[in-house]
């Protein structure tokens, strides 16, 4: 199941079924090189998931230590129907969500960096990116997220695994917890309201977009 | 035709709008600019879709997420280790209080029915002993407690111990009758699994008591204690003066200073006596009795934020022990600990923050002990902001001997450069002062001050800002914004490329 989901981060969470099964064992008994293995080969795919789904990096150290805190905790009771970088995976939509829920009742003093130009898929385009290109797409996102942040955060999650990372319901509902029809019901109306924000609001000004937080 | 609904423009850039219709769309968004305007606004966020999915991972500071990972999940396993521990003990006594009932139980009814339980069995009757004559019977002697020890598990500054300064500080057994005596730093002692005491600077302890049944300290001076939870019969007293401090299991500190005696409790419940009467001081709660003061409910006054802050920075420190170890140990967790764990000493020019594994030990230089392995260190800069030094191997001590300990010099800070402080100059003369004040109307209106706000800020060769964050404040998240706003249009002019942390008291 969710196939799609363990893209990322290439041959460094590709891992046999034995040998994850033999990873999670090691884990479960606490064995601490086993928790290293572990922590290695996810840490990548947890920081650009948890990055991607809140769009910048503000508390990215402290939710990526949540996410294998979780992990290590929960590893006991992982029963194995799914791979273990889809099972990491969800534990990092519902920290994300967390945190999300959290920022809605704390908002923080200041905005904070959107997705970074520097950090850009180069593989995105044939040719390097002029710096014109580069701030528009900063922009885009910038507006993209800022109309994410307008959405209730159940309604926000659904919609980026939906339109963002390409899921389908049923894959949404297993990283959500939920059942399908209950995604698809917060799906219909979260698009309605991503996509009229989207229409309605003018996209942000290069100044707006152009903070960054990176030492 | 009606307007289009915006997410029919998502459903025809995803393909999900057959041709016709889409025709159709596009023929309405010619004529209307709102939905032309719509229109083109989703089809460019749209596109940024496929460059927020393949986002790569950003860079973080992975060891330092990697430790503190490690550490919250090991303490988090030792907690639960320690509860499976008293859970069976305590299921065994409820099962013993049920038999205990029902044997009472049947044994009354029998009574009441004037019935032996030997005729109810069946069993043969027999014949009543002859008396035998009585010989006296002496009490047992009363056995020894067992005696308790302390291992140094930190120090800093000047440790004297029985008036001498020992090399073997942190092999050194600690047992009833051991004078302890700090200079200008603090030593933590760990005394059981999670309990211990840690003495200020320029103060003094003696173990007059250590053993199972009691422990007493007297201290001259300040000194910080953390005590689990203790056997039932166990009393555990702190003599200051002519006062008298019973702790129940609990953190607190208790200062001794020329017969003014104050007692802070953290977390539990701690009682103050003397010749007169009796307090108890419960969590977040001191009380503070001058020389000629008595014992009276009336001093016991509630704990500040800061104070209570303060406390927990003091917290000792402690080691965790797991059982399996300390049962395997011929001296149990003393042997356990001693042999399970090295000093590391962490030497610097001048006095620095110091983190192990992220976290926060205290200024160094300093000694500490800890577990074999590697250990990352990092040291606070002059801005306060932790940087790592490196990483340490402690080896693990062979068995049957203690380990000698590791060395970690820390090369001394640089110092700040001229870009620095130019730059500071720049940024603390150049900001506008007028409209600070302006953010800060509302705040000054309602009569708070002494606010600030701690920013990071990049400044490049040419005066541009390259970043500039506010990691830390005590205002509302918009007058912060306010302020940040203002120090983004100080213009600095070309110079030394900086970047620094700077704390601007409002």
């Amino acid at each position: 199941m969710l196939d799609r989901v363990k893209r990322e981060t290439g041959s460094s969470t590709t891992l046999g079924v034995a040998d994850e099964a033999d990873l999670i064992e090691r884990c479960r008994a606490h064995e601490r090189s086993a928790q290293d293995e572990l922590y290695h080969r996810f840490r990548r795919q947890v920081a650009a998931n948890l990055y991607r789904v809140m769009g910048d990096r503000g508390d990215l150290d402290d939710l990526v230590q949540e996410v294998f805190v979780i992990a290590f905790r929960g590893l006991e009771q992982f029963r194995g129907d799914a791979r273990l970088s889809t099972w990491i995976y969800r534990i990092c939509v519902n920290v994300a969500l967390g945190r999300i829920r959290t920022r809605k009742r704390r908002p923080t003093a200041i905005g904070v960096a959107d997705l970074d130009a520097a950090d850009a898929d180069p593989s995105l385009t044939d040719r390097p990116e002029t710096p014109h290109q580069s701030l528009e797409r900063r922009r885009d996102q910038a507006t993209v997220y800022r109309a994410l942040e307008l959405l209730s955060p159940k309604k926000r999650i659904v919609l980026y695994l939906h339109e963002i990372e390409g899921l389908d319901l049923k894959e949404i509902a297993y990283l959500v917890d939920s059942n399908p029809v209950t995604v698809r019901t917060r799906l219909f109306y979260a698009r309605r309201e991503f996509y009229k924000i989207l229409a309605i609001t003018p996209p942000i000004s290069t100044g707006d977009a152009d903070t960054e937080d990176d030492a | 035709m009606k307007h289009v609904a915006p997410h029919r423009w998502a459903d025809a850039e995803a393909g999900r709008v057959d041709a016709a219709a889409r025709a159709a769309m596009d023929r309405h968004a010619d004529g209307c600019s709102r939905c032309a305007r719509a229109r083109d606004r989703i089809k460019q966020a749209s596109a940024s879709f496929a460059a927020i999915k393949s986002h790569p991972a950003p860079e973080l500071p992975w060891d330092a997420v990697r430790a503190r990972i490690h550490w919250s999940v090991s303490t988090e396993r030792r907690e639960r280790l320690a509860l499976e521990e008293r859970a069976p003990a305590r299921r065994w006594i409820g099962t013993l209080a049920l038999a205990t009932a029902a044997a009472g139980a049947l044994v009354i009814a029998l009574v009441t029915d004037g019935v032996r339980p030997a005729q109810l069995a069946g069993a043969p009757r027999t014949t009543a002993p002859a008396e035998q004559p009585q010989t006296p019977v002496m009490p047992p002697a009363p056995a020894e407690p067992t005696a308790l020890a302390g291992l140094v598990n930190r120090t800093t500054g000047d440790v004297m111990i029985d008036g001498i300064r020992p090399d073997d500080l942190f092999a050194r057994r600690l047992v009833a009758g051991s004078v302890i005596a700090t200079g200008d730093g603090r030593v933590d002692i760990q005394f059981a699994d999670a309990s211990a005491f840690a003495l200020g600077p320029r103060s003094m302890i003696e173990l007059r008591r250590f053993d199972a049944d009691a422990i007493e300290l007297v201290v001259e001076g300040t000194v910080d204690i953390e005590v689990a939870p203790r056997a039932p019969h166990q009393r555990f007293l702190v003599l200051a003066g002519d006062r008298t401090i019973e702790v129940r299991g609990t953190q607190f500190r208790v200062r001794q200073e020329a017969g003014n005696t104050t007692v802070a409790c953290r977390h539990g419940l701690v009682a103050v006596r003397d010749a007169k009467g009796q307090v108890d001081v419960g969590a977040a709660r001191r009380v503070e009795l001058a020389a000629a003061h008595t014992v009276t409910i009336d001093r016991v006054r509630p704990l500040s934020v800061d104070e209570v802050n303060d406390l927990a920075a003091a917290t000792p420190l402690t080691l965790p022990v797991f059982d399996r170890m300390a049962r395997s140990q011929a001296n149990g967790w003393f042997g356990a600990l001693l042999e399970g764990s090295a000093p590391l000493e962490i030497a610097t020019a001048s006095r620095r923050e110091v983190r192990i594994n992220g976290v926060e030990l205290g200024s160094a230089p300093m000694r500490v002990r800890v577990m074999p392995g590697r250990h990352m260190v990092e040291a606070a800069d002059a801005a306060g902001r932790f940087r790592r030094v490196g990483w340490v191997d402690v080896a693990t001590p062979r068995t049957g001997s203690t380990s000698q300990g590791s060395r970690l010099e820390i090369p001394a800070e640089p110092r700040p450069t001229r870009g620095v402080q130019e730059r500071r100059r720049q940024l603390l003369t150049g900001h506008d002062k007028a409209r600070v004040a302006l953010c800060m109307r509302s705040i000054a209106k309602s009569g708070l001050t002494g606010t600030y706000v701690v920013v990071e800020i990049a400044v490049d060769g040419a005066g541009a800002i390259g970043f500039l964050n506010v990691l830390d404040t005590d205002l509302p998240s918009t007058t912060a914004s306010c302020v940040r706003d203002v120090l983004v249009d100080v213009r600095f002019g070309s110079g030394a490329p900086a970047s620094w942390r700077e704390r601007l008291d409002l």
